[in-house]
């Protein structure tokens, strides 16, 4: 592994633009301007706008890779015309979006209407800022990182029926109730399944459960978890075959009818970014993160930033998958979705959450290891 | 919540056309509904009064825009009838083509928009590039993808292009194929199965009572054909089954639809091998004058024949792809007929949707809808 971290990368970057200033700056000036304590304010504000972007470009390119991916399940080919095969679309589609009117109906509510989209899509930027995503490259060893990143995470379906309610629109508002339905009813089975990996790692701060899993990615032991999980997830992240607050051939657009512009463009955005959190939280909570398989031969995974690499290819991986469920299966009804959310979530949840604690306590994990699976 | 009216149309992804479905909901449930249709209404019967016979047939391709050819061929039978024509074999043969072709287009655009109900996403664009197939045939002897103008009345306006059934026989086997895929899709998925298993009942006695036809009242296990009841055009020496299903639900619709395009494939490779062995022509020889050209010569020899020609009505009736379509044409020695009417099958489809809606989820009116096969252009003329 090499030993490049964010933060050492914007250390390095603001200790670099701050010489390169007080260079041309009288030597008063040079000291106060390259001293330690303003080197570490700006490398923390580098620190942030690396994230912030790193996280808008890889949701972008999110977008991009369903798009492609979507094409293809569709026999056709996707986003063609803007860039390499396509890949500037969504740039020119947001540039788009962005020099659009904020309409606003005149019934609306305008402090929810407003205020509902900008929260909704900030709740879902915070999350970047807590998820590791190879060692050294997080923001700091958070002890309770998956807690605080699952709690953000669920947010959301505040956001929703707010900015629903106050579009003032029967469609609105109906979307909303069922978003927030289907959001509550998830998020139980969600966070049990969060609750085996958490037995088993012995640990919230998702950079132990990385750790913990050197050995044996938790995909195989605790695999109706991952089941559930990604179920659960599913349906927070509002995709087919649980896309129903947004389901259009009988809500036009759900909860975001009334939005056009750039207030859409946040909720496009944001649903995104949570499509590719719950990517990222797959990878992190089952498939090892970004940690390889001792198989794999060493060059494949200690060049520079191989962490990273390997992270990220995992996280298209999942996400994928993500895509290929939305490509070949229809949308289930609201009673359907809450019957099986309660009937059948929660207790293949709780099936799971004793599974784990049966594997902890038979300590008949390590056999995981030995196991020539993906994880080995 | 209590109860609120909401109107789903007439701009709404449910609708697929220009008409408004009010629905009165408590929570998700539906607890009553309006259909209101009339948004499309282009006076198609009237403008008819106005037109040379064989230029009401450039409406008829406007009437309904996804099974043009079916409108086409109605139209074209009560008139005949009403001018008492008789066209010749091929071309009889070859308006059956057309009928069929126009059924498994309709069938698949019926798909394409059913499951895109559904949320089904990859099917709707198999289905759409199916559809295409058809449309390249029809293109390659009409010249047109959706408005043809391709039948005459006496006849039809072209004979094929050299090459066509062969190509006609590959599209055939491609979608016979892809039929196979389709149903993998849909009825193997425990979700759609889920979600279109007893919905939308509408048993054959209600189907009776509201007039309602076709896929919907085979559906109900009424085996009632009109390709088979009261054949038209060649329907009477080709060999092929009514599809039937027992169910009454939009399973039920699914599997009616599916099993005729099935049998509009049969059909369709008994009238390419009829067509390959005879040979002829496709325009009756002796047609009025003023019926061959589309504006009559103006003077004298255009107002006699128009004094001389015999009266006559005519009517027909034929199983369009949403259900039995008929026409009335009365020819009062005009140039132009004297009245057309027509019944639109779709039109009481829709009208029945308080049997088929009121006690279901509001989700599960794009499916009910969606097996219905809306298409306005008909419903509103």
């Amino acid at each position: 592994m090499s030993t490049i971290t964010l933060y050492s990368v914007s250390y390095d970057l603001a200790s670099v633009l701050l010489g390169a200033l007080g260079s041309i700056l009288p030597g008063g000036a040079r000291a106060a301007i390259t001293s330690a304590d303003v080197v570490t304010g700006l490398s923390v504000l580098i620190f942030g706008v690396i994230l912030l972007a790193a996280s808008m470009l890889n949701t972008i390119l999110l977008i991009w890779w369903e798009r492609k991916l979507l094409g293809r399940f569709m026999d056709r080919r996707g986003a063609m015309h803007v860039g390499y095969a396509g890949l500037l679309q969504n740039f020119a589609d947001g540039f788009k979006l962005f020099r659009k009117d904020t309409v606003r109906p005149r019934e609306a509510d305008p402090l929810g209407f407003l205020t509902g989209p900008t929260a909704y899509m900030v709740t879902s930027m915070v999350i970047f800022g807590i998820l590791p995503i190879s060692t050294g490259w997080n923001s700091g060893a958070l002890p309770l990182s998956l807690l605080l990143a699952l709690a953000i995470f669920s947010f959301a379906p505040l956001f929703i029926f707010v900015s629903a309610w106050s579009s003032n629109n029967k469609y609105s508002l109906m979307g909303g109730m069922r978003s927030a339905a289907q959001m509550i009813a998830y998020e139980v089975p969600l966070l049990l399944a969060v609750v085996a990996v958490v037995i088993v790692s012995g640990s919230f701060s998702l950079t132990t459960i990385v750790t913990e899993q050197q050995n044996y990615w938790y995909w195989g032991p605790l695999v109706l978890a991952l089941i559930v999980f990604v179920a659960a997830m599913l349906a927070e992240m509002e995709r087919i075959p649980f896309d129903l607050p947004e389901a259009e051939a009988e809500l036009v657009e759900g909860w975001n009818t009334e939005y056009g512009g750039m207030l859409f463009a946040f909720f496009m955005l944001a649903d995104y970014l949570r499509a590719l959190v719950g990517s990222i939280l797959v990878v992190l909570l089952f498939l090892g993160g970004w940690t390889m398989p001792s198989w794999v031969p060493s060059a494949a995974t200690s060049f520079p930033l191989a962490g990273i690499v390997w992270f990220m290819i995992k996280t298209y991986l999942v996400f994928g998958v993500f895509v290929w469920i939305r490509a070949s299966l229809p949308r289930v009804r609201t009673d359907q979705l809450l019957r099986v959310g309660w009937n059948r979530m929660i207790p293949l949840s709780l099936l799971a959450v004793f599974l784990a604690a049966a594997l902890v306590i038979v300590k008949c994990l390590p056999v995981f290891g030995c196991l020539p699976s993906v994880g080995g | 919540m209590s109860e609120m009216w909401i109107n789903m149309g007439p701009q709404h992804p449910m609708t697929h056309g220009l008409w408004n479905l009010r629905v009165l909901i408590d929570g998700e449930m539906i607890v009553d509904v309006d259909p209101e249709m009339g948004y499309l209404h282009r006076g198609i019967e009237k403008i008819s009064e106005d037109r040379h016979y064989n230029e009401v047939i450039t409406l008829m391709d406007r009437c309904c825009y996804v099974a043009g050819f079916a409108w086409e061929h109605l139209y074209i039978i009560a008139s005949e009838e009403a001018l008492h024509l008789e066209p010749p074999e091929r071309a009889q043969y070859l308006r059956v083509l057309c009928d069929e072709f126009q059924r498994i287009a309709s069938h698949l655009m019926w798909y394409a928009a059913f499951v895109q109900d559904l949320g089904l996403m990859s099917p709707f664009l198999y289905g759409m590039r199916d559809r295409d197939l058809v449309l390249d045939l029809f293109q390659s002897y009409t010249g047109a993808r959706m408005t043809y103008e391709y039948m005459r009345v006496g006849g039809v306006r072209s004979d094929l292009p050299p090459g066509f059934t062969d190509h006609a026989r590959k599209v055939l086997d491609w979608l016979t194929d892809r039929f196979v895929e389709y149903d993998q899709l849909c009825l193997g998925s425990d979700i759609f199965r889920k979600r279109c298993d007893d919905l939308g009942t509408l048993k054959a006695t209600d189907c009776v009572t509201h007039g309602v036809t076709g896929p919907m009242l085979r559906s109900a296990g009424q085996k009632r054909d009109l390709r088979k009841d009261r054949p038209y055009a060649v329907y009477d020496q080709l060999e092929f089954d009514v599809a039937l299903a027992d169910s009454a639900d939009v399973t039920g619709r699914y599997l009616v639809r599916m099993e005729e395009m099935r049998q509009s494939v049969r059909l369709l490779r008994q009238v390419l091998d009829w067509l390959d062995r005879h040979p002829g022509p496709v325009l009756a020889d002796r047609l009025p004058r003023w019926l061959g050209a589309p504006y009559a010569p103006v003077g004298k020899e255009g107002y006699l024949l128009k004094r001389n020609y015999p009266k006559g009505v005519g009517f027909s009736a034929v199983e369009e792809p949403h259900g039995e379509a008929q026409a009335y044409v009365v020819n009062e020695g005009g140039e132009h007929p004297y009245r057309v009417k027509f019944r639109s099958p779709v039109f009481a489809n829709i009208s029945a949707a308080r049997q088929y809606l009121v006690g279901y989820h509001v989700a599960d009116i794009p499916p009910i809808m969606g097996s219905v096969d809306v298409c306005v252009g008909e419903v509103d003329r």
